[in-house]
């Protein structure tokens, strides 16, 4: 076998039957090799970011290993910004590229790139194989390290003579992981029994360490508060009393006011990014803090912990359950709290009873979060779109909601939708874009029509780049600066271009019918929903200040008038 | 203004054991900088441990965030096997610039 060969052999002794690439000069012998292979699904994407980006919804919908192949120079470099999503969120995935032949490397070759000095600060590691007989061990080294420990992106970067050459060389058996033992959690416990009113932190490690079901034991059974991360959306379940919502910049008051309050402050699998905790001054100043999590690079970085815990999170969950079973914590003041807080201080927004009147962001979500499947996925985008949606849709399990947590990639929304529905094929997704994010990543439209993909496309348009508009009016006296999108394409004649149907609401007694349409349309269909520019995310926390210092539309209204009045 | 404490910026000295592979030294000097500190000094042998080939490499490092950090960052990376940490000494500023 060629080294290309041996590249598909991979493929099969894991059981990834699913790629995304995109072809050229460097990397042609591994396509030649796909010829002869039924077993791999090659996706062909019309963008490099696309292919890295649908490996990464791909990973995130499935828990499976994303995989993304392009060829040398443009190809490379192409991929790097969903690369760089995907370790930015720990996302396991494996990036394959060719690269020009070994005695050119260092010659400035037709399409040489330095891949693996462009690229050693987004993934968890990466190689640059030098000769065929080692490629094969590489490969299942790469396959590994990519889905344990904390996970992220291992790129692969492969010569076009090493593809090309003979080796009978084969991977020496996988190590055997040894078993997860568990640390400790007698303090733990202890800290829980002395607070009194412990919350609950949970975040995107929950999915990534594939324990959802033991947290949401745990939190079934503690009964604590909770709070969540925007990637731990989903972690407590829709259905969860408990559960208070998003954090941090864009959270409900109900959730930044019990971080304020509590005494003690549970943090698992989540690693207190300036999103979430605002200026850490301030942030649950009253709170001991535990730290849960797989990886302890994350332990004090930010905010100094007074107790950690590293392992693996099922473990953990599993250990912490049992010893709640047996004496439940008594914090009963403190929950009933939360709830007046939860009731009075969770995302509210009015649904719009007049017909007439233009549709409002949250209220449409409300409605899609209403009449959607209980098993959709829904791939955002990124600005105040994606806010709307981790406010007001009720997701019951996070990899329901795919998001670009730590890079906020814009762009990332529709292929990530396409790389869920080729790992969900029976489900419903949805990407929801803004006008702004759905023209980075438009010529994907191609790929859902060439594979008949079933994915409703939501473009929420307000005609701006409506977050960087907010953040001007607010932050920066209204000095609007190059967010203008007023000359947007026609999107329903462009969907229609890719021969995928659209149609365009305007009204809010559209809106359901809107949705029904798209849902039960037996293929892929675009709804276009024209929304308000002036509409904003509430509440808002300003960048850089404390999650104390909420302000929602009544207090700036309120000082909008004093100022006019002064 | 400046402070006593602003003219002198803590250095460290770290050993670190780690495989030689392609972009060894590069990926360890990235995650030093990235992570809020400089090379002052830097001394590399390689050797040879079975079939590895094994860098050993003699860092004095700047910076004033918390070395700890540093150190879990480095210990994260795949290559490195030992991150040994000695004492840190603070530095008078005339010296870092000379
Ligand atoms: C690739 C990329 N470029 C720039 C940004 C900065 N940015 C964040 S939100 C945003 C506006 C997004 O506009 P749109 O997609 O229309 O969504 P809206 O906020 O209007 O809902 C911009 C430019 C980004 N996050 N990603």
């Amino acid at each position: 076998m060629n080294g290309a060969q041996h590249i598909l052999e991979a493929f099969h002794r894991h059981n990834i039957q699913t790629v995304f690439g995109y072809p050229g000069g460097c990397i042609m012998p591994l396509y030649d090799a796909l010829v002869d292979d039924a077993r791999v699904e090659h996706v062909l994407c019309r963008h490099e970011q696309g292919c890295a980006l649908a490996a990464d919804g791909y990973a995130r919908a499935s828990g499976k290993l994303g995989v993304c192949i392009a060829t040398s120079g443009p190809g490379a470099t192409n991929l790097i910004t969903g690369v760089a999503n995907a370790h930015r969120d720990s996302i396991p995935m494996l990036v394959i590229t060719g690269q020009v032949p070994s005695a050119l490397i260092g010659t400035d070759a037709f399409q040489e790139t330095d891949v693996l000095g462009m690229t050693l600060g987004i993934v968890k590691h990466s190689y640059l194989v030098e000769s065929a007989d080692e490629l094969p061990e590489i490969l299942e080294e790469a396959m590994a390290l990519a889905q344990t420990g904390r996970p992220g992106p291992v790129w692969v970067d492969i010569p076009k003579d090493i593809l090309l050459a003979q080796t009978t060389a084969m991977p020496n058996s996988p190590l055997a992981q040894p078993e997860a033992t568990c640390p400790d959690v007698g303090p733990a416990i202890a800290m829980l029994r002395a607070a009194q009113k412990p919350l609950l932190y949970s975040g995107g490690g929950i999915s990534l360490a594939h324990a959802e079901e033991c947290f949401r034991e745990f939190a079934e059974c503690s009964a604590l508060p909770a709070v969540v991360t925007l990637k731990g959306i989903g972690n407590p379940g829709k259905h969860s009393a408990h559960n208070l919502g998003m954090l941090g910049m864009h959270g409900s008051r109900a959730a930044n006011r019990a971080v304020d309050e509590c005494d003690l402050l549970l943090v698992i699998g989540a690693r207190l990014d300036d999103r979430a905790t605002g200026k850490l001054d301030g942030f649950a100043p009253n709170a001991q803090t535990i730290h849960i999590d797989a990886d302890a690079a994350e332990f004090n970085k930010l905010r100094s912990a007074d107790l950690t815990v590293r392992g693996d999170l099922n473990t953990i969950l599993g250990e912490l359950t049992r010893a709640l079973r047996e004496a439940p914590l008594a914090i009963n003041a403190w929950r009933k709290q939360c709830q007046i807080w939860r009731t009075t201080g969770g995302f509210q927004a009015a649904d719009n009873e007049e017909p007439l009147a233009p549709i409002t962001g949250p209220a449409f979500v409300r409605q899609l979060s209403r009449v959607a499947p209980d098993d959709t996925i829904i791939a955002c985008d990124v600005g105040q779109h994606q806010m709307w949606v981790a406010q007001h849709y009720q997701f019951d399990h996070p990899r329901h909601h795919l998001t670009s947590g730590g890079l906020g990639t814009m762009g990332f929304g529709l292929p990530a939708a396409i790389g869920a529905q080729f790992a969900n094929r029976k489900s419903t997704v949805i990407n929801v874009a803004g006008d702004g994010s759905f023209m980075m990543n438009a010529q994907e439209l191609a790929t859902i029509r060439r594979y008949n993909l079933p994915v409703k496309l939501i473009i929420m348009d307000n005609q701006c780049l409506g977050m960087v508009r907010q953040q001007q009016e607010l932050f920066y006296n209204n000095r609007e600066s190059h967010i203008n999108l007023d000359d947007n394409p026609d999107f329903v004649a462009l969907a229609r271009a890719f021969d995928i149907p659209a149609l365009k609401i305007e009204r809010t007694d559209q809106v359901r019918r809107g949705i029904e349409t798209i849902l039960a349309y037996n293929g892929p269909m675009l709804l276009h929903v024209a929304i308000a520019r002036q509409e904003n995310v509430w509440p808002i926390v300003k960048p850089g200040g404390s999650n104390k210092e909420m302000i929602d539309e009544t207090r700036r209204l309120a000082a909008d008038k004093k100022e006019m009045t002064a | 203004m400046t402070t006593e404490n602003s003219h002198k910026t803590p250095s460290y000295t770290i050993t670190c054991r780690m495989s030689h592979e392609a972009a060894a030294l590069e990926r360890l000097c990235q995650v030093v900088r990235i992570r809020g500190f400089r090379i002052a000094k830097m001394a590399v042998e390689s050797s040879i441990a079975g079939a590895d080939e094994i860098l050993e490499i003699a860092l004095t490092i700047q910076g004033h965030r918390p070395v700890a950090m540093l150190q879990s960052q480095l210990e994260k990376l795949h290559t490195v096997a030992e991150v040994i940490l000695t004492a840190p000494a603070l530095v008078p500023a005339a010296s870092r610039r000379a």
